[in-house]
């Protein structure tokens, strides 16, 4: 197969899923007529029809809250927040109903809600956001970010199939990566992977920032230092066994986010490997993201994002730490 | 402007059946089509919801219960709302449909357990077409309107009912989902149930302009009506029903009512309004009132009123025993059992952790 | 019948108590399920309370005006029911919600939590890593004895790896201008290790008395008669237990940690002893339990095995209190001894030899020595300092055979 981006990988998985489960619906603001305003959904529509693939008025709490009523009525929603900043007003129907509905009531919520998430695209305020850490902390939810094209048409499909609810945050500065996908390829929720072997140090990453961390890696093998990089690839349930087992080999270990770091995802990663993994630690656990302060204009978001430089400084730390 | 949207649908079978003020003409009450048997178990079933309210307000007082939000007063529109449904048309209640949950068919001690600390839900919504109590207000509204869109899709003639109060009518999610359902003519019957009272906020200051009047805004009708009325109630909501089912899209009915108790056993009302108010309200209590007008046409004598009052006090006592008799579930259960149908390795391992933790008494 | 006591619930979602307003029953009178049975006033609001049972009122727990805490008892009812009855017997409580002083507990608890036995050990000032810890455990190293070549001092895995491989592995630096660098590696490190820390971490102050030594050799010579040859050690330990038992502060440990002084029970006497390997303080543990031959057998093992290097861990820890020897023979006569932290006090001898003392007047040649007595300020003042080295001083003064 030719190489195709993530925008394109997401589309061929969305057209999968209606394809395959009569009872997948897409919808949300302009994923119809206009095919979503990264054109994820185009095409979707004329083959589908509008009962299949549709667009909703500008109301993202009543666009998750129609969810809920769908899935009783037989179907698999899979709405569409245009723009990570968005998703705040739906929070209420997400947090309070979406996660809690199947602990009410025993009826499951196959919901998957798909949001392009992160920065680094030069836009304008709410369009940079990374809200994942709400969502993960959130029982009754399962939170996924694929990095790579042929990860992101895997993990939607896993997504959709999953009878729990998933938020499938898309990182939107890497929709137009290529690359060559598998689609028989299966990918679970919840399984990280070893995007780079290395022995000095473990750079935890997902979303926009594993392709910084690659980055990084290829600069630091230059001056003779390793870093394994993980691709966690889902947030929640989060993959353990595979950064404790990367963690018995290099002893070392750093996250990266474009969140801001306090109370951030990367807080419950280090949290975690200090409780589960303790004794395997050379060095203090870092974590590197965003600034403690909203979201800056884009002229500043370079020096706000996490960037390769700040990954090997963090690495230097770790393996000096003696 | 030729494109004017048209704002008021011609077709509206719901109005031509009420007064300006609302009530129930004299030729649709004599039309409905109930028979005697049926206007007595309206009767009966407003009864025994209204004594099953008093002694849920009894549980708690005792201890039985941790809270307990009474609908008294608002029993018209419990039962005439299902009623007036099918048994398929699903219905999204706010936090005080207790009543209607139980015309439903559900257990009240099972309901009960709502409010007794051990179970968010404890029925589940598609053996009963009813979904859970809700409380974050209004919030239950979009879900409606989803449920119907779904039937439009499936190209079903289910109806939906959503009911809610008149707070609600402040929210977002209210709006957006009249929206919705106006935009894609979904079969949403909305049921205003205006109390008059949110907690402690009267009508007057939750909003300035007539809960009614904005389905047009929507594109649909409303009407406003005498909630108090059981028979009145009945035949607005099957009217509209009738009506969403052929295709003619939502209709929004704002039923005039009153809240004769407190928000909830944590309220206490003196604080914020008079007896006054309450006494006018009590002289149009609906249970009295369709009493007084079955027994103005014959169709109850006091042998058939005796014989009620006591099947609804065995009724309570039952519930009563049955609630004291309850078990809850073991805590790894009720905390871990459903949060997840496809639940990970460390959400497990966390429910053994937590499970080996405890012991008995 | 049965009686069954009401106990007030919590009327408002985490109310703690209410008043009684008035009761609307008195003792004695009949009720049913629901009756009316008294007006309360919460937090919140006025609320009537209807009576759970039926039956007769056998008492009222408390007088109008009176608060009533949630979950004490506001009235017996003998009760008609025989569920009723029932129900006492399943323990299922009455309040539901709310935390009031007297609400029982629910039927499951979490484990309560047990004390570990034993209290953990203070740990060394040691810095090191999670995993060279656990590296170092794994290996049977103790860490106390590997200086850290990391930032800081701190324990490397490399350190650690290396502290099984010869010293002699460290490359010397090269020597200048006649210079001679010993390199410094094992004992000689944890040595230098514990001395800083013991200087640096414990605020000591040395006392000095001179002890007539008279009665000490009059008994060695008659154990000497008697084929037994003993050393002035075993006396000098037996005064010193008896001293501390009289003291009980000097055989204690300060605790930074918790602000406390651990005030030891067993007395377990570490004895300096000098080795080709350097300063070894072997422990004769319970030296309160022991007589004097006890003392003389256990310490003379000690210091041999501490010589030929033989003894074990067990061996090597646990003191509370340390004795040392100054110049066994010479004319050094004393010193000021360097405390063996975590310790409070440490005592040093110094030889017996013939010394000018006045006695009635005179000045006469008499046996004695010295004894210099360091210790942690933070413990012992010179007040009792000063009396526990005359009481040490007394026992030595008239020891007997």
């Amino acid at each position: 197969m030719e190489p195709v981006t993530m925008a394109k990988a997401i589309n061929l998985s969305l057209r999968d899923a209606l394809t395959q489960d009569d009872s997948v619906l897409i919808f949300g603001e302009d994923v119809g007529t206009l095919g979503g305003v990264f054109r994820i959904t185009d095409g979707l529509q004329k083959t589908f029809g509008a009962e299949r693939v549709f667009d909703t008025p500008l109301a993202e709490s009543a666009i998750i809250g129609i969810c809920i009523g769908l899935v009783l009525r037989g179907f698999k929603p899979v709405p569409e927040i245009q723009f990570d900043g968005f998703i705040y007003p739906a929070f209420d129907q997400i947090v309070s109903h979406v996660a809690k509905y199947r602990n009410r009531t025993g009826v499951s919520m196959p919901i998957t809600i798909r949001v392009p998430f992160g920065g680094h695209i030069g836009a304008v305020e709410h369009h940079s956001e990374s809200p994942e850490a709400y969502f993960a902390h959130t029982a009754g939810l399962k939170v996924v970010a694929p990095a790579t094209p042929g990860d992101a048409y895997a993990l939607l499909q896993s997504a959709i199939a999953d009878p729990d609810p998933v938020i499938f945050f898309e990182p939107k500065a890497r929709y137009y990566l290529k690359e060559e996908i598998d689609t028989a390829r299966e990918v679970p929720i919840g399984r990280a992977r070893v995007a780079r072997e290395g022995s000095g140090v473990t750079v935890i990453a997902y979303g926009p920032t594993v392709s910084i961390a690659l980055d990084a890696a290829k600069t630091a093998e230059k001056e003779n230092i390793s870093l394994e990089v993980i691709d966690l690839r889902t947030l929640s349930p989060l993959d353990m066994p595979t950064i404790l087992e990367s963690l018995r080999k290099t002893h070392r270990a750093i996250v990266v986010h474009e969140a801001p770091v306090f109370g951030g995802f990367g807080a419950e990663i280090v949290a975690r490997i200090a409780d589960d993994g303790f004794d395997l630690l050379e060095a203090p656990l870092e974590r590197i993201g965003g600034m403690d302060a909203p979201y800056p204009p884009a002229r500043y978001e370079k020096l706000y994002l996490p960037d390769v430089d700040r990954i090997l400084e963090a690495a230097d730390v770790a393996l000096a730490y003696g | 402007m030729a494109d004017v949207v048209q704002v008021v649908p011609a077709d509206d079978p719901v109005r031509p059946l009420f007064s300006p003020a609302g009530e129930l003409t004299a030729e649709a009450r004599s039309t409905l089509g109930l028979s005697p048997d049926e206007l007595r178990d309206l009767y009966h079933k407003m009864v025994w919801i209204r004594r099953t309210d008093e002694e849920a307000l009894n549980l708690q007082r005792q201890g039985e219960l941790g809270l307990w939000g009474p609908y008294q007063g608002q029993e018209a529109i419990h039962v005439g709302t299902v009623a007036a449904l099918r048994e398929t048309d699903w219905i999204f209640p706010s936090y005080r449909e207790f009543g209607m949950g139980m015309c439903r068919g559900i257990d009240p001690a099972e309901m009960l357990k709502l409010f007794r600390g051990v179970s968010h839900g404890p029925w589940d919504p598609r053996t009963y077409h009813f979904a859970p109590l809700l409380i974050p207000v209004a919030s239950q509204v979009p879900h409606g309107v989803g449920y119907a869109m779904g039937s439009r899709f499936k190209r079903s003639d289910d109806v939906v009912l959503s009911t809610f109060g008149d707070g609600a009518t402040s929210k977002g999610d209210w709006h957006e989902a009249m929206n919705f359902a106006g935009v894609f003519q979904a079969p949403v019957i909305f049921l205003c149930q205006n109390n008059h009272w949110a907690i402690s906020v009267p009508l007057a200051k939750q909003t300035a302009g007539s809960i009614a009047e904005r389905a047009q805004g929507y594109g649909f009708p409303g009407i406003r009506i005498d909630g108090n009325d059981v028979l009145g109630v009945f035949a607005a909501i099957r009217t509209a029903a009738e009506r969403a089912r052929r295709g003619g899209g939502p209709y929004l009915i704002e039923a005039m009512t009153y809240r004769m108790g407190p928000h909830t056993t944590s309220d206490d009302p003196t604080r914020y309004r008079t007896n006054v108010e309450l006494e006018r309200w009590s002289a149009k209590d609906p249970i009295p009132r369709f009493r007084q007008w079955l027994e103005s046409q014959g169709l109850l004598d006091e042998a058939a009123l005796a014989a009620i009052n006591r099947e609804v006090e065995a009724k309570v006592e039952t519930m009563r025993n049955r609630l004291r008799a309850t078990t809850a579930p073991a805590p790894g259960e009720a905390i871990f059992g459903r949060v997840y149908q496809h639940p990970s390795d460390s959400f497990l391992e966390e429910r053994e952790e937590f499970e080996s933790s405890l012991e008995s008494n | 019948m049965a009686d069954q006591t009401f106990r007030l619930p919590d009327l408002g979602e985490g109310l703690t108590e209410a008043q009684l307003v008035a009761w609307r029953v008195q003792e004695g009178a009949h009720v049913e399920v629901n009756t009316p049975l008294a007006d309360v006033e919460t937090a919140k609001a006025v609320v009537v309370i209807p009576s759970p049972y039926a039956g007769t009122v056998q008492k009222l727990h408390a007088r109008p005006g009176d608060s009533v805490a949630v979950g004490a008892a506001l009235v017996t009812i003998a009760a008609e029911d025989s569920t009723a009855a029932a129900e006492s017997e399943h323990d299922a409580p009455r309040t539901l919600v709310g935390y009031g002083p007297g609400a029982p507990e629910a039927g499951v608890r979490r484990r309560a939590r047990v004390a570990p036995a034993g209290t953990a050990e203070a740990g060394a000032d040691v810095r090191a890593a999670p995993f060279v810890r656990q590296l170092a455990k794994d290996r049977g190293i103790d860490l106390a004895r590997i200086t850290g070549t990391g930032p800081g001092g701190r324990i490397t895995k490399a350190d650690v790896e290396g502290a099984t491989a010869s010293p002699a592995a460290t490359p010397a630096a090269p020597p200048t201008d006649g210079e001679r660098r010993i390199s410094v590696v094992g004992i000689r490190k944890a040595i230098a290790r514990q001395m800083v820390r013991s200087v640096s971490t414990i605020p000591q102050f040395t006392e000095f008395a001179v002890f007539d030594a008279s009665a000490l050799q009059a008994a060695r010579e008659k154990q000497k008669a008697s084929g037994r040859s003993l050393t002035p050690l075993p006396y000098f330990i037996q005064a010193m237990v008896k001293a501390v038992r009289a003291f009980p502060l000097m055989n204690s440990s300060w605790d930074e940690a918790r602000d406390e002084i651990v005030v030891k029970q067993a007395i377990n006497v570490g004895i300096a002893v000098n080795t080709s390997q350097g300063l070894l303080v072997p422990v004769l543990r319970g030296a309160a339990e022991l007589d004097l031959s006890r003392i003389a057998e256990g310490s003379a093992k000690l210091i041999e095995g501490a010589r030929a290097g033989t003894l074990g861990p067990g061996e090597m820890s646990g003191g509370t209190i340390t004795v040392t020897n100054v110049g066994a023979s010479g004319p050094v006569e004393t010193g000021t001894p360097i405390i063996s932290p975590p310790e409070c006090c440490v005592v040093a001898f110094g030889a017996i030899k013939l010394r000018p003392m006045v006695v009635d007047g005179q000045v006469v040649a008499r046996p004695g020595a010295w004894i210099s007595i360091s210790v942690d300020h933070r413990i012992v003042d010179g007040a009792l300092a000063t009396e526990f080295l005359t009481a040490l001083v007394g026992e030595l003064e008239k020891v007997s055979a």
